[in-house]
Parts: C-alpha cells; structure tokens; sequence
C-alpha cells in the first residue's frame, strides 16, 4: 500500500482500491465524521471503491479488500470475532478513533480489573441469548493494526488527508507531537499556567487545540502521544499549588488518574504504571 | 420452527440485528437485537467530577452527543444548584435545534430518502434525485456547522461547560449563521412535498401512545421541558421519569425496556408532532395542517415526515433564536452553589426524550441514571415489526422481500443502537 516513490506510484494499481468501513463497539462518532464530510462524501465513494459500508449503505459486499477502516472496541465476543474476519479480509487495517485506537472511555476502568462485577451490577443475573461481554480493549489487544488514526471522533481533515494519501499510494501523516504544539501555534494562554489539569502535554495533536481554543482544558480524547512523558505530567501536577492557598495542593494523584481515564484507555495504564515512581 | 433473521440492520446508527421466529405461518417472536456491547456508561464516571462527567456521557451516542451535553448540564447543574442567565440557555437552545437539523437531515434525506424511493442508499438516488441529495448533504452540512459554532465541535464539542460556555460565539458567527436560513427553507419544504403525498401503507397503523416534554415555553414548539406529557392526557415532573419509562432487562438485548401501563409507547418527531403539532407556526405549522391526519398517530413509517417538518421548525426558529442572544452580553461562568444534591435533566434529542438523573455527594458523581429514546422506543419497534412479518408472510412474500420491508419499519424509527445499549440503573456506590 505505501510506495513513496514516483515509479513505485506508476506501478500502483490502476483499479480503485476496495474499502470496508466498520464499527464495533462505540458511538458511531468516527464513521458520523466520514459521513459528515459534505463536501468530500461523493468525492470518497469515486475514488475509491466503499464494498461495506453498513452505517451509510445496504447491500454491502463481504470479501477481500485492501483497506478496512474500523472504529469502536472490542466488547463483546461478537465484535471479536467481526473484528478476526475483517483482518483475514483486508491488507490494511486501520483503527479509527479513541476506541478503536486505545479502547475509548469504556476502558476507563480498566485499571479496576472488575468488568464482570460492573456487568452484573447493572444488568444483574440475566442470562443473555446474544453475545458476552468483554471488558472493553483496543483493536491492536486482539489483531495486527497497521495505522491508528486517533481522535474522539478523529478529525475530519486529518481523515480526508490520510485517505486520500492512502488511496494514492503513499504514506501516511499522523502527529508524533502533543496537543501542547498545535496549541503554541493558536497562541493560547497556558492552561497549566492558570493552576487547571490540562492533559496537552501527553496528548497527540491533531485536534488543532480546540478545547484550548476555547478556554477549555484538554481532556485527552485523542489518546497518548507516542512516547508521552506521563511522569513528567504527574509530577508537574501533583506539585502544582493551588492558585489561592499557596499552602496547600492543587490537586492529588487521584485527580489526575481520574482525568488521564476518561480517554486514555490501555495505553494510559501502561503510562501510569511506568509513572508510579513519580506519585509520591 | 423457523427464522428469518436481518443479520445487519444497516443505514442505523449501531449495531442492531432483527429475528423473527415462525411456527408454520404465524410470526411468533420478533425481536430486535442490539448487539452492541455494553459500555456501562453509568459506572464510568462513579467518583469522577460533574464536569468529567459531562464531557464522557455524550460519547454514549455521537449522533445526538449535544442532546446528551444538555441534558447532562441540566441534571448537573439542577444537581449543583446553578442557574444559568437567559443568554447561555438561548446557545444551548440553539445547538440543540443545530442538531435537529443535522440529524433529521441525515435521516430523512439520505438514510430514509432511498428506502421511500426504492434505492439501497442515498449516492445511488443520485441518477434520478441527485437533486435531493445534494439538498440533504447541504442542510446536514448548516447543522453541523451551528454545532461547531456554538459547541467548537461538529461532534463531542466541548464549549459547553457547566455554568455556561468556555468561550462564547461573537456575533458575526451567529449573524452568519442566521443568513444562511433563508437559503434552506425551500429546501426543506421540497424534502416535506416530496415525502408529504406520498402513501404509506395502512396494514401497518395500529394505535400507539406518545410522550415528549411539555416545552419550557408553554405557548411554544419546543425541545426542553421540565414535565413529561403523555398521550393518555398524564402530565408528570421529569422528576418521576421513572413513572413513564419502567425499565426492565431482556436476554437478547443489552439496552434495557421501557413500558407505560404495560404497554409499549414512541418518542421521536412523531411524538413530539402528534402530542404539540398545534403549537407550531409559520410554513412548519402550514405543512402541519396540510399533511397530518389520524394516521400519524397509527403509523410509524410517518415519523419520516414527521422529521421532515421539524427540520422546516427548526431552521424557522434558529434566525429568532440569534437575534435574541445577539442582543444580550456575554455572561460569567456562574459557579456551583453547593457540592452535593441530585436532579433529573431531560431534553428532547432528535430521537425522542432524553434523561439523566444524577446524585452528586462532596462534588464527585454518586449516582448516573441514563434513559434514551431508543431504548424506550424498542418495545414499540419490535411490536410494528411483528405486524409487518405477520402481513407479508400473509401476503405469501419470500424472505428477502419480508426483511426489506422489516428493515424500512424498523428503519422509519431511526434507531440509535449505541445509544440504546449504553446501559442504566447503577447501584450506589
């Protein structure tokens, strides 16, 4: 799929690439993006050709195909086994968006370990004639993902930008920086200035700063940036004063954990983990 | 025993199947499955702030995430005791009907569109009624672009916060956002004169019961309410939610049920145009008296049209609506008055009454309770769906004929399986 180079694109098939476009377990929001690219949408279904596309199309064609984009979790043993038949499927599977990528805020327990507790706390002793449950986990826990496009939903230039590059054979362009980057360009006012839990700083850019845009701190939704210094954001933040009483913390361990699950998912409990060293 | 099983309900949002158990020639069971996992939305945010929570509840569904923003706000901050100034209730107002318009658009003109017309999707209607299409994608297209204006995001925009806004649109956002209006109105009203003669058929009307909220403006249409009101004339504080909506667990779901008095009932446009169509003005209220008739209150295939004329409402009301919050300063954020209470917002979402009831104790969440429109219309769903298959086996139909016409019945509903099988009821912690 990728050929970076010019002849290397001469060779590339002249036929239009075979799309399947799915969602697990999540709130549609990543496919609603696609869809809500007005302007592109017939733009997308000419230049390449959409086999699966169940959230916009009947009739949908099942077999072979050289990129699957799918978002949503795995959380139940019936997304498992979609998810297994569409990476037998595909050459390229791409996960979009935070549930897809990092298992979304239905994962923000995961630290806990007790989904099966949760499950029957709110559904009780049902016995269910449809799939089970699983505690909600990222595609790249069960099969090989060969990009991540993040965001909660992704961002719909960042999604037109990758496939159209994907489409014309060449290689994609997803941040390796934070929030923290894009942020500097809008010229926001520091956040972390103001004594607020911003999470910029380990979070992956893409979003073009937009909560911060507008006086709103970062939440994380677009996941981890590769290589997040999640012990460094620890530490700058539970040794924060609060902005009143100089004498007293502005927030405690908990508080961060709190806020870096909304959206952080698998990977954020790896980071805090490595982090641990830095709570006291 | 046999089955005829529609493994994917497509052109919804989610993940949704039908099956429909025959003995010889009688339908003996449908059931509409949600296969969805659960995501147990209401334990996530246990011990988590009242603004963490507002920003993780509205991923429950992506489609109607302002919906679920409002009527978080509305719980939490009846919760907090906060009362916000009429210029952030008349912003909130206006994303909700942006919504509206974008929602409805995407269901009636490019997800319903083709099944009315006899196509598998909207880009094929393109040979003959690309026309339509276009119309759809560009009134979809000014929806979103009110939510991005108000909430910074087309979908889970996060400017709306507790006690107002992040950051508030200037005025030569809003003012471009009123000039646009008139643009849209014809086509809407084409969207309206297209579907409005056309005949749906009779075998499927059987009598229903209704619910919406009471809009907080008496005289007015409108999308929030601090009371239920139910067709059988029941008017009850969105308070006692619990007296509508009396859910229980089945095995082949993970959305829970709802029934009034025993019996199945609808929330949607449909709901919402039967229970307050008469409070309707201008052209919307024009179309209202033209097309409505006894049917509407039998048939579901006619919440189709009834999206249709709330989309013409909406886009009426939204140059009112700026012109009122132009007039008005940009208000402070107002502050919790106290960290610990419990309140029940509701709002109505594209797809019908929305809850969220909520207990906060030493400002962390204690309790989320979480009711959505689909999840109380599935009952309803399910009941049409038996009287389809019953008529088209009748009829002596083959399978592939019945499931196509289960899945426009179940389709006319626009069902949100995702937010359906979010799921409720938590125990304390």
């Amino acid at each position: 799929m990728t050929h970076h180079t010019p002849e290397a694109r001469k060779t590339a098939p002249k036929k239009l690439p075979k799309v399947g476009i799915y969602g697990l377990t999540g709130c549609a929001g990543d496919q609603l993006t696609i869809v809500n690219c007005e302007d592109q949408i017939l733009d997308i279904f000419g230049c390449a050709e959409i086999r699966s596309f169940l959230m916009a199309m009947s009739n949908n064609t099942e077999d072979e195909m050289d990129v699957a984009l799918v978002e949503g979790s795995v959380s139940s043993k019936g997304d498992l086994a979609m998810l297994q038949d569409i990476r037998k499927r595909a050459k390229v599977l791409i996960a979009i968006g935070g549930c897809a990528v990092n298992g979304g805020p239905q994962s923000g327990k995961a630290l806990d370990n007790n989904w099966k507790e949760r499950v029957k706390q709110v559904y009780g002793d049902m016995k269910f004639s449809i799939p089970e449950s699983l505690e909600p986990k990222p595609l790249s826990a069960y099969v090989k993902v060969d990009l991540a496009i993040p965001g909660c939903p992704i961002d719909k230039w960042e999604f037109l930008r990758t496939l159209g590059r994907l489409v014309k054979g060449d290689g994609p362009i997803i941040a390796k920086y934070p929030v923290c980057v894009e942020c500097k360009y809008n010229e926001n006012e520091c956040l972390l200035f103001k004594s607020e839990l911003c999470l910029g700083p380990v979070t992956v850019a893409g979003c073009n700063s937009v909560c911060v845009n507008n006086n709103v701190a970062c939440m994380g939704c677009r996941g981890p940036v590769a290589e997040a210094n999640m012990a460094g954001e620890v530490e700058m933040l539970v040794k924060m004063k609060h902005p009143h009483y100089p004498d007293r913390k502005q927030f405690d361990y908990d508080d961060v954990v709190n806020k870096a699950m909304m959206f952080g998912g698998s990977p954020m409990v790896e980071l805090l983990e490595k982090a641990k060293g830095a709570k006291k | 025993m046999r089955e005829i099983k529609v493994e994917h309900l497509a052109r919804v949002e989610g993940h949704g199947a039908i099956t429909v158990e025959l003995e010889g020639k009688k339908v003996k069971k449908v059931n509409l499955e949600v296969l969805e996992g659960p995501r147990l939305f209401e334990t996530i945010t246990l011990g988590k702030l009242p603004s963490e929570n507002l920003s993780i509840v509205p991923r429950i569904c992506a489609i109607c995430t302002l919906s679920h923003k409002y009527a978080s706000l509305r719980g939490l901050e009846k919760c907090l005791d906060i009362k916000v100034p009429e210029k952030t209730r008349m912003l909130r107002s206006l994303m909700l009907h942006g919504e509206a318009v974008e929602s409805h658009a995407l269901h009636v003109a490019l997800l319903a569109l083709p099944d009315l017309l006899g196509y598998p999707n909207a880009v094929a209607m393109t040979d003959k009624y690309a026309e339509y299409v276009i119309r759809g994608l560009t009134l979809k297209k000014y929806g979103n672009k009110v939510m991005e204006v108000v909430s910074a995001r087309a979908t889970h925009g996060e400017n709306p916060i507790i006690g107002g806004f992040g950051r508030f649109p200037t005025n030569d956002e809003l003012y471009a956002l009123k000039d646009q209006v008139k643009s849209l109105i014809p086509m809407a009203c084409s969207l309206i004169e297209l579907i409005g003669p056309m005949k749906f058929p009779v075998w499927l009307d059987e009598e229903t019961q209704f619910a919406c909220l009471n809009p907080v403006v008496k005289k007015e249409y409108g999308l929030v309410g601090d009371s239920i009101l139910i067709s059988d004339g029941t008017e009850l504080d969105v308070e006692d939610y619990k007296k509508l909506t009396n859910e229980r667990v089945v095995p082949h779901s993970y959305a829970k049920r709802s029934l009034y008095k025993e019996k199945p009932y609808t929330v949607g446009s449909i709901a919402r145009i039967n229970i307050l169509g008469d409070k309707l003005k201008g052209r919307a209220k024009d179309y209202y008296t033209r097309y409505s008739s006894v049917r509407w209150k039998r048939n579901p295939i006619f919440n189709n049209m009834a999206q249709a004329i709330e989309l013409l409402y909406a886009l009426e009301k939204i140059p009112s609506l700026v012109d009122k919050i132009v007039s008005l300063k940009d208000p402070a954020v107002v502050k919790p008055g106290r960290d610990t209470g419990k309140g029940t917002g509701a709002v109505e979402a594209p797809r019908g009454t929305l809850f969220h009831s909520y207990e906060v104790k030493n400002g962390r969440m204690s309790k989320v309770d979480i009711i959505t429109p689909t999840a109380q219309n599935l009952e309803d769903i399910e009941r049409y769906l038996g009287i389809t298959a019953q008529y088209m086996l009748d009829k002596g139909e083959k399978d592939d004929a019945i499931k196509n016409q289960l899945e426009i019945v179940a389709r006319a509903y626009d069902p949100c399986v995702s937010c359906s099988a979010h799921l409720v009821n938590v125990i304390r912690k």
